[in-house]
């Protein structure tokens, strides 16, 4: 005896619909493969050749899910695109912001320190690291998001990693344009200081966002994505 | 090759055709559309489920569960009077293109 609506319940995990209109779908679809299943057993296939046929009537199940799950959606003013990516996208870089931006409001006040006789007045303590801790809480909630709307990996990944995006670009940019407008000077003083602040800016807080988006996607894999946020 | 809207068009209209004789569950509607087609048109669950939902989101069917005699729950797709609206100029403009197709089909080649 196969236990269909199991298998159903575990290929659709992660289907964002009301609980009740879930398991409507699950129990639907678990009869029909239970109907066809039957009937190619009443045709005389092996158990596993019918269980096998069953199975193929699906080839994608995350696309699967997401027809579904568009289809099934009240009917909403925002298009997919929107839900999936740039809302998510848009929370994660304004949290990423308005996190900084408390930090320096209410933190710790920073501290001038000597370093190399010179001084210091990057607030690396008590500004930087701090945030830097916030950041995985907000890829987790990027991500979050957009799996729940039914987003593609490429979608999640985005809205995990897209407050860094916007540095990313501006080095990317800047990077170049300083190779062809500086003089040889100038050219090394800014690409030294381009360089010391794609680290801190792009590579440590992109890590942050994607260690985030990483945990949620590996609870969603057993479906507690909802329960661990 | 047949394009997507075609398909989409194809696709509905096997759907509120079979619904037309009386309701039926998503495997029945299937199984019914692929014999009548004498096999040319075959829904698998990935195809068949997302359409059906869509079309019950428009309106043009509605589903609800019924137990049949075997004591199996079932959910049963009805037409709707938007669905039967729909179908008779689906099925006109279906009868004008394979009319149209046969005229060129037809036609001496240069």
């Amino acid at each position: 005896m196969h236990d269909w609506q199991e298998l159903v319940r575990r290929q659709l995990d992660g289907l964002a619909l009301e609980p009740h209109e879930r398991a409507d779908v699950i129990e639907e679809l678990a009869a029909h493969l239970d109907e066809l299943y039957e009937d190619l057993r009443n045709q005389g296939l092996t158990e596993e050749d019918a269980e096998r046929r069953a199975l193929s009537e699906v080839t994608n199940w995350p696309a699967f899910r997401r027809r579904i799950q568009m289809a099934r959606r009240k009917e909403n003013r925002m298009t997919n695109r929107v839900t999936q990516l740039w809302l998510p996208c848009l929370l994660t870089f304004a949290l990423t912001m308005a996190i900084l931006a408390l930090i320096q409001v209410v933190g710790p006040a920073p501290r001038i320190f000597m370093v190399r006789g010179r001084p210091n007045m990057v607030p690396t303590g008590t500004i930087y690291i701090p945030w830097l801790l916030s950041l995985p809480l907000v890829g987790a909630i990027g991500a979050f998001l957009s799996h729940r709307a039914g987003g593609t990996r490429l979608a999640i990944f985005f809205s995990t990693v897209f407050p860094v995006v916007p540095y990313l670009i501006f080095f990317g940019v800047a990077g170049p344009l300083v190779l062809i407008f500086a003089d040889h000077d100038g050219r090394n003083f800014v690409l030294a200081l381009l360089a010391e602040g794609l680290i801190p800016w792009v590579v440590l807080p992109g890590s942050a966002l994607l260690a985030g988006g990483l945990t949620v996607h590996f609870f969603s894999k057993g479906g507690r994505v909802i329960a661990a946020l | 090759m047949i394009g997507t809207g075609i398909k989409r068009g194809t696709a509905e209209l096997a759907v509120l055709s079979v619904l037309g004789d009386g309701p039926l569950h998503g495997y029945e509607m299937a199984r019914r559309i692929e014999q009548q087609t004498r096999g040319a048109l075959r829904f698998t669950l990935a195809s068949l489920y997302p359409l059906l939902y869509r079309m019950e989101k428009r309106g043009c069917v509605r589903g609800a569960w019924e137990t049949s005699s075997a004591g199996r729950r079932r959910r049963c797709y009805r037409i709707t009077p938007q669905g039967k609206k729909e179908l008779s100029p689906i099925r006109k403009e279906w009868a004008d293109l394979f009319r149209a197709l046969q005229l060129l089909a037809e036609a001496p080649h240069a």
